[in-house]
């Protein structure tokens, strides 16, 4: 197995829209407004709409899957939403590898915004193929 | 830890008690199942959404996909009288057995844990939840455990 401690997973950029979070309410059934109507975000002292946390979550789990392909299997993947982010800015997924005992690789991933902050970071296991 | 509150003389706190009484006293409690099929047609629209074209989700579930087939059975629209609104503050998903296009999936959720915290801006209300995920052989195939927060 060619998965040693340190080795980053390549880099998931996502440029996501408004027109992006619509569809993603669509899809996932969540319809809350922050997500879409700007003037209800305002009025619930958001800067504007944000994006959903759990779109944040699939990006990341893209980073992962992409990275892991057919080598292994996810077991877990936890996320934690540190700061909101809007739509029409990129979206930097990264990742490294934290820790890797036999065939069980453990990830720490997290998403950028544009100023580098980590407004969500996360952690994911895998086992790996024999 | 127990955060389970002493119970009111009629079991559960009336619909006046405070917000979070209510919430407190369904910890642990069954919410009803959610059961829904896993379409090529709704995965195909949750990739898209994504952005992820990786051709295996045509047929597998990506990550976080369960949430968009049943959403949770926990119903907490009660904690909007508290704060003025929600934000999702972590998930967490653990898997146990493939899911793939036409399982028949069943979610069942429940209140794990009901906290306030004080936050910069005033207190804050944590609601943790955790729904499982059962297929049509009853075997479990995902956890997911999920943090709300008022604010």
């Amino acid at each position: 197995m060619n998965v040693k401690v340190g080795d980053e997973l390549p880099e998931l950029v996502k440029h996501p829209t408004t027109r992006q979070l619509v569809q993603y309410a669509g899809a996932q059934g969540d319809f809350y407004e922050i997500h879409y109507d700007q003037e209800y975000a305002h009025s619930v002292a958001l800067p504007g709409v944000i994006l959903h946390g759990l779109l944040k979550a699939a990006f990341l789990g893209q980073l992962v899957t992409d990275w892991l392909g057919d080598r292994g299997t996810l077991k877990t993947f936890e996320v934690s939403y540190r700061g909101v982010d809007m739509p029409g800015h990129p979206y930097r997924c990264r990742g490294r590898v934290a820790r890797v005992e036999g065939d069980d690789v453990e990830l720490e991933v997290w998403g950028e915004d544009e100023t580098g902050k980590r407004t969500t970071v996360g952690t994911a296991t895998v086992q790996m193929r024999d | 830890m127990s955060n389970q509150e002493e119970p009111s003389l009629s079991g559960l706190p009336a619909a006046t008690a405070p917000v979070i009484d209510r919430l407190k006293s369904r910890i642990g409690v069954d919410g009803p199942s959610v059961t829904a099929t896993v379409e090529a047609g709704h995965l195909k629209r949750f990739a898209e959404a994504i952005g992820d074209r990786n051709p295996r989700w045509a047929s597998e579930v990506p990550p976080t996909f369960l949430v968009a087939l049943a959403p949770s059975s926990v119903h907490v629209a009660e904690a909007e009288e508290y704060g003025k609104g929600w934000l999702n503050g972590g998930n967490r998903f653990e898997y146990v057995a493939p899911v793939t296009v036409g399982d028949q999936i069943t979610a069942t959720g429940r209140i794990a844990n009901v906290y306030e915290k004080p936050g910069s801006t005033g207190a804050l209300l944590f609601i943790i939840f955790e729904t499982d995920y059962v297929n049509q052989r009853g075997e479990l195939v995902a956890r997911l455990r999920g943090t709300m927060i008022r604010r």
